[in-house]
């Protein structure tokens, strides 16, 4: 209990303070991610005796819980570890930095929602996480919103993950609505259609959060944020989001919504593999490389073995986390992250480039690194599933492509000149060292994981780790000898444009959902005030109707004050200034007024009433015709 | 009588504190008739609290003292009194500036009325009291544009009012009572039903501003004082909601009219948000979120009686509601009314600024902010109901709504062009007042939401 709110509320308010005080911002946010690492130690130990749970107060009748099986237990531990290690690095990569403070208090922020995502007992609670976790990646992506094209990558990041949110709402208060609670492990029981359509609904949640095919555009666009921003975005937190919701609701999904998981997994890590093999930007190479291995992961979720998911994801974030630190120190020495800058930067830092060697080699799968033995475990998960013809050699190429771009960026960054030497980056070379070892050694600890979680994975015959390993071994050769363009041929272009089917999300929903506000806005302008039909004759005619009026009223005004004259002539007993000046002052009231009147748009209220009285047909007919009225 | 007259305290007190005004408004002591309008708000506030957990009707069952009206009286009778602080800063030393206190005050009155009305005439008054009053403030100011705004806003009403009026007496005809809660006579009698439905819908719509009976809106708002706008933005379209569901929810459900309310709602969201995209004055593109807004309160309507998510998210909607327009309302008037007017403004007045993302993210619905609660309550609802279309499509324009409100945001931490209109000049005591209450609400009452009805 004690462990959770320290996992909780030490990155919350070390944040808080950073944002408050604006000073000191590295050691604050260093003292807060480590407090917070030592709660989730703490959480991890007391969790694999027994469930630690808390109940806050919430919405009426939904309150918030903060639950820590064995499972959350291990992701909170990831995301704490990343995040100590992430920040170590940012406190030299950001020296420089005026707006400091920002950073380290959004980042705190930010690793605060996820820690409130993966302990989340309820769906209320996940689902405020999660839409938390989409703004403070909108803040960190548009950090340096002052630069051309930051702001809207980060609007366009924004935008896009919330669009597939819908699928959480909707799976979330199906299950809340079947069920009658909203705590996720009661939820957990719902069978048959209900649990197919929440499963299919939490899928296109985590197709837009984990970037999967269709909607994978918007994360390699996202690389516009600080390089620690992408290290931590991409290793355990905003895209880990997703497939921790599928490996969390695992449980409840039938062989429909798996097979869809596994389906769409597949073909993610294909196509954006793909995309990486023909990128010409190291960042961005690498973010392609998340999609696809997130797709390994959901391949590994639909074959029914999320534990297999959990691994490599695990793997994957000390993995990526490496890799994003050191594109992020031959950043600082080239000015770019675009292959051909690049080209050399490996051999003027050795000690960097050995980190980046190692953590490559370990995503591509080479024994004894950590995502060997995961990646083993997803294709044993492929090849023993009822759906092995379709998962297996998706999972396959998928790995086969790893190995490939791996390869080609070690090649890229060794071969070249090396330029002059550098100074050394002590902060930066420390967070990554360590990330660089949990990457190599992690591995050893998987046994002793699967027991805590209580799914053991059957070790598999000397023939799946065979394959795992001639695949690996051929796409790093493949990649180091090769160019993309001859290993892609015809594919290169549709690659290198990130594979968009009709334009993409822009294309699809963007550009669309624009001409149509447009539409609506010269609707209301325009075809208002175009003259059409029956509005425009009943519109007219009012107004003529109108005109005579004001005409009538006019002539019945002079008349007036012509017989008032008249009669203030003939009595002459008044004062006869005064009565012309009230009554020519009357009139001319009267003649203004009506100018102000002609001043009036006021032919449009009739257009508009004539629309209100369409709308008012419009509601008549729909109760008239509506099911199960007569 | 005797029985009923406690319960009516809150309303009493507010006529009281009108009467004042309009005293020290005829002695031309104008600021004195805002002392008596806050006092008067705030001492019928406290008063509402020990009603809170009432459950009855006074004057035979024509007003109603209960859930939905205790609530209505606590989220109204202070947005009037934030929505006096940002006139007096609007308008602080003009003539007729007291008549603009005094007749706000006027309004919530009525305003009060709609949102517990249990009765057909009771109903035509609170539309008729509020309606009056905002007629004259949206022409305060004297100009084209205001008279315009003025002149449209009333020809809207008077031929809204009248087909409402008119459909009424159908309703009268057939139930043979002017209560709503003899409205479960009708099950038998469809036609009479749909006559006295439309008829409401098109009263109580123009009021709330619903697609298609919004045209009034935009240029009202545009027309009228800011901080006019931000009254009739929240309080008037708030009341008019709650009197929709003390009317629907006595209504047969054979009408079938959570279909069309679903309907709609479901138009009127999208179109507001769709036209908001394109908008390039700020206050244009508030007025036509707030339509859009209205749709999500809708929601809440459809699924009366079928869910118990549906009056608690009503009931914190509308407060988010009222906090969070309000708020930017209070920044408009302090920005300027143009897009391009706000460009730079967080960085110039960063307190000012932050104030602003948090009450448009609240609008957005983005958590832990007030605005996010409502929205699940409302979603939870409607799916709740069993209307998972009508939740797709909000939650689809939720989307839409992040669009509309980043294109605030973003500009409004761009750098300043050079030599615009300054930023610096210190705002007025009651305009940071406003500013500061609004946004401390939208931050914390999402976390203290558990503390609101269940």
């Amino acid at each position: 209990m004690s462990f959770l709110a320290l996992t909780l509320l030490a990155p919350l308010l070390s944040g808080l303070t950073i944002l408050a005080l604006r000073r000191a911002p590295e050691a604050l946010a260093l003292a807060g991610t480590v407090l917070g690492l030592i709660g989730a130690v703490g959480l991890f130990i007391a969790a694999s005796d027994g469930t630690v749970e808390a109940v806050l107060p919430g919405l009426p009748d939904m309150p918030l819980r903060l639950v820590a099986t064995p499972l959350t237990a291990v992701l909170a531990l990831v995301v704490a570890t990343v995040a100590v290690f992430v920040l170590t690095y940012a406190t030299g990569y950001m020296a420089g930095d005026p707006e400091k403070a920002r950073f380290f208090g959004t980042m705190l922020l930010f690793v605060t929602a996820m820690q409130g995502l993966v302990l989340a007992g309820d769906w209320i609670m996940l689902l405020a996480a999660w839409e938390m976790i989409g703004f403070a990646s909108y803040l960190l992506i548009g950090f340096w919103h002052g630069r051309a094209g930051v702001a809207s990558a980060a609007t366009r990041a924004f935008l896009y993950t919330r669009s597939a949110d819908l699928g959480l709402y909707l799976g979330a208060f199906l299950l809340i609505g079947v069920a009658g609670t909203s705590e996720i492990s009661a939820t957990l029981a719902t069978t048959g259609a209900p649990a197919l359509i929440a499963g299919l609904l939490m899928l296109v949640a985590a197709m837009g959060k984990s970037a999967q095919v269709p909607l994978q555009d918007w994360l390699q666009r996202a690389m516009a944020g600080p390089t620690p921003v992408s290290a931590l975005l991409h290793s355990a937190t905003l895209v880990a989001a997703g497939a921790i919701l599928l490996i969390r609701t695992a449980p409840m999904m039938p062989g429909g919504a798996l097979l869809a998981i596994g389906i769409v997994g597949g073909l993610t890590a294909v196509i954006t593999g793909l995309i990486a093999l023909a990128e010409r930007d190291l960042k961005r190479l690498l973010a392609a490389s998340t999609a696809s291995q997130y797709g390994l992961m959901l391949v590994a979720i639909g074959a029914g073995v999320p534990i297999a998911a959990l691994l490599h994801l695990i793997a994957h974030a000390a993995i990526k986390s490496s890799l994003f630190l050191g594109a992020g120190v031959f950043q600082h020495d080239r000015e770019g992250t675009g292959l051909d800058t690049l080209a050399g930067a490996g051999r003027a830092r050795p000690g960097i480039f050995t980190g980046f060697a190692i953590a490559a080699l370990a995503l591509a799968g080479i024994p004894p690194l950590a995502a060997f033995f995961s990646k083993d475990a997803i294709i044993a998960a492929a090849l023993a599933s009822t759906a092995a013809p379709w998962l297996l050699p998706l999972a396959l190429a998928g790995s086969v492509l790893t190995g490939t771009y791996m390869g080609r960026a070690l090649n890229v960054l060794w071969t070249g000149e090396a330029g002059p030497a550098r100074t050394p980056v002590p902060f930066m070379a420390i967070g990554m060292g360590v990330l660089v070892a949990l990457a190599a050694g992690l591995g050893f600890s998987f046994g002793a994981l699967e027991h805590v979680l209580g799914a053991q994975i059957e070790k598999p015959g000397w023939i799946v780790p065979a394959m795992g390993l001639a695949v690996a071994l051929g796409g790093l050769a493949l990649g180091w000898f090769m160019a993309p363009a001859r290993l892609l041929g015809p594919l290169l272009a549709p690659a290198q444009n990130g594979f968009t089917v009709a334009g993409g999300m822009d294309g699809l929903i963007l550009r669309p959902s624009l001409s149509i506000a447009a539409a609506c806005e010269a609707f209301e302008q325009r075809l208002l005030a175009a003259q059409v039909g029956l509005i425009r004759n009943l519109g007219l005619g009012t107004a003529r109707l109108a005109d005579r009026g004001d005409d009538t009223l006019f002539a019945f005004s002079i008349w007036i004050g012509q017989q008032s004259l008249r009669l203030g002539q003939d009595t002459r007993s008044i004062d006869t200034n005064f009565i012309d000046a009230a009554i020519f002052g009357l009139v001319r009231r009267i003649v203004e007024a009506g100018a102000r009147a002609r001043h009036l748009q006021s032919g449009l209220i009739h257009r508009e009433l004539a629309l209100t009285v369409i709308g008012i047909g419009l509601i008549v007919i729909v109760l008239l015709t509506a099911p199960h009225y007569f | 009588m005797g029985r009923d007259l406690p319960f009516l305290i809150p309303e009493i007190l507010l006529s009281l504190a009108v009467v004042a005004m309009l005293i020290a408004e005829m002695v031309r002591m104008a600021r004195l008739a805002l002392w008596f309008g806050l006092a008067g708000l705030a001492v019928a506030t406290l008063a509402t609290l020990p009603l809170l957990t009432a459950d009855t009707t006074v004057f035979g069952g024509t007003y109603r003292i209960d859930l939905l009206s205790g609530w209505a009286k606590l989220i109204l009778l202070p947005g009037t009194a934030m929505a006096l602080l940002l006139a007096r800063a609007e308008i602080a030393g003009q003539q007729r500036e007291g008549s603009v206190y005094s007749l706000l005050c006027l309004v919530t009155l009525g305003a009060l009325m709609l949102a517990g009305s249990g009765d057909m005439m009771l109903l035509v008054l609170g539309v008729v009291l509020t309606g009056l009053g905002s007629f004259a403030l949206v022409a305060y100011p004297r100009d084209d544009a205001a008279t315009e705004a003025g002149m449209k806003y009333l020809v809207f009403g008077a031929v809204t009012g009248s087909v409402m009026i008119y459909g009424l007496t159908f309703w009268f005809g057939g139930a043979g009572s002017t209560l709503f809660s003899d409205l479960g006579a009708l099950e038998d009698k469809p036609l009479i039903a749909i006559a006295g439905l439309t008829a409401v819908i098109v009263g109580l719509g123009y009021k709330a501003s619903l697609v298609p009976f919004h045209f009034w809106a935009p240029d009202a708002y545009d027309g009228a004082p800011v901080s006019v706008a931000a009254y009739l933005s929240v309080i008037t379209k708030v009341a008019a909601l709650f009197a929709f569901a003390q009317v629907l929810r006595d209504l047969p459900v054979e009408s079938n009219w959570p279909l069309v309310i679903a309907m709609i709602s479901a138009v009127t969201m999208t179109y507001g948000y769709l036209t908001a995209l394109v908008q390039t004055n700020l206050v244009r593109l508030i007025a036509y979120s707030s339509i859009a807004q209205t749709g999500y309160f809708l929601m809440g309507i459809v699924a009366l009686g079928t869910s118990a998510f549906a009056i608690p998210g009503l009931i914190v909607l509308g407060a988010a509601y009222v906090a969070m327009n309000l708020g930017a309302f209070a920044i408009i008037l302090l920005a300027g009314r143009g897009l391009d007017d706000i460009r730079g403004f967080g960085r110039r007045r960063p307190a000012a600024g932050v104030a602003m993302v948090v009450f448009l993210l609240s609008l957005t619905g983005i958590p832990p902010l007030f605005g996010f609660v409502g929205k699940v309550y409302l979603f939870g609802a409607a799916i709740d109901a069993g209307y998972l279309w009508l939740a797709v499509i909000g939650i689809l324009n939720s989307v839409l709504a992040l669009g509309v409100y980043l294109r605030i945001v973003v500009p409004m931490y761009q750098s300043a062009p050079e030599a615009t209109k300054s930023f610096d000049k210190p705002s007025p005591r009651a305009l940071t007042a406003v500013i500061g209450v609004t946004a401390v609400l939208t931050l914390c009452m999402g976390l203290l939401a558990g503390l609101l009805p269940g």
